[in-house]
């Protein structure tokens, strides 16, 4: 079924042209717009709600409730953030969705504004994305060009602004709380919940936060139904009432030890074997799996038992994972030190705790030191020990951070551990040592 | 009356309380170290995370599966606290370790050391041993983060509490926390320092030995500290203040909270206001004979003698070639000037009412306590009621100092003020004066008083000075000097004194107990934190003996009657005006 | 002598209309300061605080949180250059890419060429996994790179997107 599989979020990659508003509409762009400007901005959620469409950006939140929490009647002005700052590690489907398309994205903002009632949406792009920096600002240019953003959008009562704003290489602006604090130009550390972005967002007004990928998805859903978009994906579990079910294409990333690292859209479900095997081109070198991450190097590791794991939003949570997160599928070969990438994961983390809760920026900066003392040869059975214990005491499940990013922090350490347990083991006790080359020791 | 329940006690729900505030009024004690009742809650320490849940109509308890920071949740009906399971224990031991990872550990040097919630904290939460096995981080300390302000980086823990202070409360903004992670440190820019009026208090806010005061840095182990309540004197806005001592010096002062008087904090004119009372200029015994203008001490010039004025004493005998021999050691070091002294005084001043009662003036000032006031005026006008009675010169400098400041230094709309430096810089006028007003029935104010001294000049005038700094200017002494007889009662050798023919010493607040009433009509009672200046006592107790009342002064029992015989004054009825001070009038 | 020119001003200035308060345009002021002066000065930070009506230590507050922005002390080279060290570029050779490039060039990382003409910098992931190892040059992404075309790149006029 998925050889024959027609992607939709990509279907226009690699189209010359494809980034203008004239290829775009001729290609049947904006369409959902003009459905959703003749609707109600309630029927327009009620839709998205019907699709059982969930963010893309890693907690599959369902999209139509997170409109719907907004406060009814409101009076003053309600913002759209557009988180385009994901900067999970292996996650790349951003920067082609909106090089290759950005006008299909754009069309989901308007779609969004018009049924959140924001009339000012402000994309917040990582300042790596500097191509797609500028394809969006003409794409936006074009757009008030042609009554597609401003005042009275299409003849209707609808007006929207979108404004670009630049993110500085900080991961935690990805977190909606933080991006929202980088937004209102202070540091970016996440807020305190409640109140919710909803109730109190982006300047203290009502706040949607959406990811980019989700944006896209609203557009095909206004254009296609919600119908359209249930009939891909995995349903909702029979056996598990609050299972909300996994519909929709999926931007898949896929990097690491694989012949063809790639983005490959696929309906949500697919097997980390299949995607690996089917779509990438297969581990390269004639090696074997040793370990896959599923979605974004926060979400811990399958080991290569566990590759017949469905990729939706609940199945690399049964394998013990934290999450589907970004989608982000790092394959990681058998030759590989499962030693080397864990240091790799904690030293990211250290590098990118945002230094507010005491359990993150203390436990993720430890478990970075832990680690290296492992690699110089150093390494203790007790360290493992330690290990474990940071990673059970820091983040938002037992409840020590503000934000998820402790989280994100202790799955890796938590599943490689339990997972790989022998290979950190046998590490310590020969004494093994990975060289670490002096102009990466410093930091 | 809706309540919660906090380790299975139940107390009333109390409007806008989080947990940590309830738990404490049910004798539970939720460490914490970002949250402060002042400051914006940013619940970012993690240290006071318990268990919470809601009891149902049902009875039924439904518990919350993660632990959640206390301050930032509110204490609302049937919220159900735990705060000693084994999870919250396993959380807190937890995030001491965290904390105390790169933290030096260095309580032997530290100023902070017997009152530190990273020690309190340890010693109640924690664990008694760290499993880390790396170098820790070592930073550079900052001496330059104010002109009275230091910071040890590594003891930092990084609650931000001084950053949220200078942002929300003085509004200055010198603070601000530079880096991120675990990298991050608090910082000031260059050339511009935490020099704010406010600023002293970002060290009494820092939980940790992080910032510390210069001025009290390894000046004494908190430990030999004894504490007394106390009330700031030098501006008409009356902090609460605790005064800490050891061996009978000031060490440092703090404020005591108050919602009454100021909030939880002081400013730093306050806070280091207590210096007068170790001035080297302190008058230290009383002293009849004139002074001044760089005259040749004269024969009736006599420092009546005292231990400390031994020395006085002899370098006078010098000047008189009298032989060191003919003074002998009991009369340099026991005898006691004060009887002679009082015996002067009331000689003087019954003999000016008997005269001239008309031309008899005193000038009472707004540094005196209300006892002060009362007794001396009580005294007078029984001597003889046509003496007068007058109200010294109230200093102000400037205008109110408030604050938040804006980011150009403005000050803050009316509605948005937290903290006002006042700029009447006395402590007690409004008490004075109703002291003033029922025995002279009118405020005869310096400007009346000092044209009378111009025309037709009073014979006798006793002046109470007792301020800090200089308070009457040359012209107005020169022109008190135009009285037969200046008495003068004073802390401090200045031009007033100078010009004296009777020098009587007062003491210090520190030194003191009595009353004052702040510009809100707040009265509050201070105690004395250290004994009298050597050679002096209380300015009471003067009083007392002139009034011929016998006994030792009791401030509640002066209190007492008080309220008794001024109207103004009945909240003072049982003596007793409580930690917090009672509304007098406003 | 103003730090800021009339242009960058006026660009700060027409961004009031954007938010509901001057505080939101730190990050494009700070942006626009870096690109045109390759830092951010003392003096240019009081400026943009007395435009956006805060104090200088807020907007240093958010500036350094980020790690992105240089102060007077430690200003950029003609291209920044950015080299990936998260787990895809890792695992594809990033870190000896970066080492070998830091040998090389005798840098460290955040260090800048003698000329001036390339500062060397880590970079966590950079979203062009797909690529690895990539780098960025500037804001522009360059995918699967090896050590010459690096190296490259700290020559004048060398490089092709810069």
């Amino acid at each position: 079924m998925n050889e024959a599989f027609e992607p939709v979020l990509l279907r226009r990659r690699g189209v010359a042209g494809s980034q203008t508003l004239a290829y775009y509409q001729q290609d049947g762009g904006y369409n959902g717009l003009q459905k959703a400007l003749k609707m109600t901005p309630a029927e327009v959620i009620k839709v998205v709600s019907d699709s059982g469409l969930r963010g893309r950006g890693g907690a599959g939140f369902h999209t139509g409730s997170k409109w719907g929490f907004l406060p009814k009647n409101y009076e003053g002005p309600i913002y759209l953030c557009v988180n385009g700052d994901e900067s999970e590690p292996g996650t790349f489907n951003n920067r082609i969705l909106i090089e290759e398309d950005p006008h299909q994205l754009l069309e989901g903002i308007a779609i969004a504004s018009y049924a959140t009632g924001a009339s000012v949406a402000y994309l917040y792009l990582r300042y790596e994305y500097g191509q797609c920096y500028r394809t969006l600002e003409k794409a936006i240019e074009e757009m008030y060009a042609n009554n597609l953003l401003g005042k009275n959008i299409l003849g209707s009562n609808f007006s929207l602004d979108v404004y670009l704003v630049r993110g500085a290489c900080a991961y935690i602006c990805g977190e909606e709380t933080g991006l929202i604090e980088s937004l209102e130009g202070k540091r970016a550390w996440p807020r305190i919940k409640p109140p919710f972005p909803a109730i109190e967002g982006a300047f203290r007004r009502p706040t949607v936060v959406n990811n980019i990928e989700t944006l896209a998805c609203v557009t095909h859903i206004l254009d296609k139904g919600p119908e359209w978009f249930m009939s891909m994906g995995v349903p909702k579990d029979p056996n598990n009432p609050r299972d909300p079910g996994s519909y929709g294409p999926k931007l898949y990333c896929v990097s690491g030890h694989v012949n063809n690292p790639g983005l490959f859209e696929l309906p949500l479900g697919i097997t980390a074997r299949e995607l690996i095997e089917k779509h990438a081109g297969g581990v390269w070198k004639g090696r074997k799996v040793k370990a896959v991450v599923p979605g974004g190097i926060s979400m811990g590791f399958l080991s290569a038992d566990e590759l017949d794991t469905p990729l939706d939003f609940a199945g690399p949570g049964k394998a013990g994972c934290l999450g589907l997160g970004t989608a982000a599928v790092i394959v990681i070969d058998d030759q590989t030190s499962m030693v080397d990438v864990l240091y790799n994961n904690c030293r990211f983390f250290a590098h990118e705790s945002c230094g507010q809760c005491t359990p993150c920026r203390e436990g993720t900066a430890w478990s970075s030191k832990i680690l290296r003392r492992i690699r110089d040869g150093h390494g203790k059975m007790s360290d493992l020990k330690t290990l474990e214990d940071i990673s059970n005491t820091i983040g938002i499940m037992p409840g020590t951070t503000i934000c998820g990013l402790a989280d994100g922090a202790a799955w890796p350490i938590k599943n490689a551990l339990k997972k790989f347990r022998p290979e950190f083991e046998e590490y310590i006790s020969k004494g093994q040592k990975t060289e670490m080359r002096e102009a990466l020791a410093a930091h | 009356m809706p309540s919660l329940f906090i380790n299975s006690v139940e107390i009333e729900v109390q409007p806008k309380e989080n947990i940590v505030q309830a738990a404490r009024r049910a004798g539970v004690e939720i460490p914490h170290y970002c949250w402060h009742p002042d400051l914006s809650v940013v619940a970012s320490c993690r240290m006071c995370l318990v268990e919470a849940g809601t009891k149902k109509d049902d009875g039924t308890v439904a518990m919350q599966p993660r632990l959640v920071p206390a301050c930032q949740t509110p204490a609302t009906p049937n919220t159900v606290v735990v705060t000693d399971s084994p999870k919250v224990k396993s959380s807190q031991a937890q995030t001491l370790e965290y904390l105390l990872l790169n933290h030096p550990l260095d309580c032997s040097i530290c100023d902070q050391a017997g009152e530190c919630y990273l020690q309190d904290y340890t010693y109640q939460f924690g664990k008694a041993e760290s499993r880390l096995d790396e170098p820790k981080v070592q930073r550079q300390d900052k001496y330059y983060i104010g002109e009275q302000i230091a910071l040890f980086t590594d003891r930092c823990v990084m609650c931000t509490r001084c950053v949220r202070f200078t942002r929300e409360y003085s509004g200055t903004a010198e603070l601000f926390v530079t880096s991120r992670g675990s990298v991050e440190e608090i910082e000031v820019l260059p050339g511009q320092p935490c020099d704010n009026k406010l600023a002293g208090n970002v060290v009494d806010l820092c939980p940790v030995g992080a910032l510390c005061s210069k001025d009290f840095l390894y000046k004494k182990r908190v430990w030999w500290l004894k504490s007394a309540d106390s009330v700031c004197q030098l501006c008409s806005t009356g902090c609460s203040i605790t005064v800490d001592q050891s061996e009978s010096k000031v060490e440092r002062v703090r404020p005591r909270e108050n919602p009454q008087a100021q909030g939880s904090f002081m400013c730093d004119d306050g806070r280091f206001g207590w210096k007068f009372a170790h001035s080297e200029n302190r008058i230290r015994a009383p002293r009849i004979g004139r002074a001044s203008h760089g005259q040749v001490a004269s024969p009736q010039l006599t420092t009546i003698g005292a231990p400390t004025n031994a020395v006085e004493q002899y370098s006078m005998s010098v000047n008189q070639s009298t032989p060191l021999a003919t003074a002998t050691v009991s009369d340099l070091t026991f005898a006691d000037p004060w009887p002679g002294l009082i015996n002067h005084l009331q000689s003087v001043l019954k003999q000016s009412a008997q005269d001239h009662p008309t031309k008899t003036l005193a000038v009472f000032s707004p540094f005196m306590t209300c006892e002060e006031a009362y007794l001396l005026a009580d005294y007078l006008k029984k001597t003889n009621p046509k003496i007068t009675l007058a109200m010294g010169p109230v200093p102000v400098v400037g205008e109110d100092d408030t604050y938040p400041k804006g980011p150009k230094g403005q000050s803050p709309a009316a509605e948005k003020t937290r903290f006002t430096i006042r700029a009447e810089k006395a402590p007690n006028r409004l008490g004075v004066e109703a002291v003033l007003q029922h025995f002279q029935k009118s405020i005869v104010n310096d400007e009346q008083w000092l044209s009378s001294m111009e025309l037709n000049p009073f014979e006798t005038v006793l002046v109470v000075g007792n301020s800090p700094a200089e308070w009457l200017n040359d012209e107005t002494v020169s022109k008190l000097r135009r009285a037969g007889k200046l008495i003068v009662v004073d802390i401090l050798e200045n031009n007033l004194t100078h010009a004296a023919d009777v020098v009587i010493p007062g003491v210090s607040f520190v030194e003191k107990e009595g009353t004052v009433v702040n510009h809100a009509g707040l009265a509050q009672t201070f105690h004395p934190a250290i004994r009298c200046s050597d050679g002096t006592r209380p300015d009471v107790r003067t009083y007392m003996e002139l009034s011929g009342r016998s006994g030792l002064y009791h401030g509640p029992t002066i209190r007492a009657e008080m309220a008794s015989v001024i109207p103004a004054f009945a909240a003072f009825e049982t003596g007793e005006l409580g930690e917090l001070g009672k509304r007098v009038f406003s | 002598m103003s730090a800021l020119s009339p242009e960058i001003r006026e660009k700060i200035i027409s961004y009031y209309g954007r938010y509901p308060n001057k505080q939101a345009i730190t990050l494009p002021a700070l942006h626009m300061v870096q690109e045109a002066y390759n830092c951010v000065s003392r003096e240019a930070i009081n400026e943009i605080a007395d435009l956006l009506e805060l104090n200088p230590t807020q907007v240093v507050d958010t500036m350094t949180f980020y790690g992105f922005f240089r102060d007077e002390h430690h200003p950029l080279g003609k291209k920044r250059v950015w080299v990936c060290r998260s787990l895809s570029c890792m695992l594809r050779g990033g870190d000896e890419l970066l080492a070998e490039v830091c040998d090389r060039l005798h840098l460290r990382p955040g260090q800048t060429t003698p000329d001036g003409e390339m500062t060397l910098e880590l970079a966590e992931c950079l979203g062009a996994c797909d690529g690895a190892p990539c780098i960025l040059i500037n804001d522009e992404l360059q995918l699967k790179v090896g050590v010459e075309e690096v190296l490259a790149l700290a020559k004048p006029q060398g490089g092709s997107k810069s």
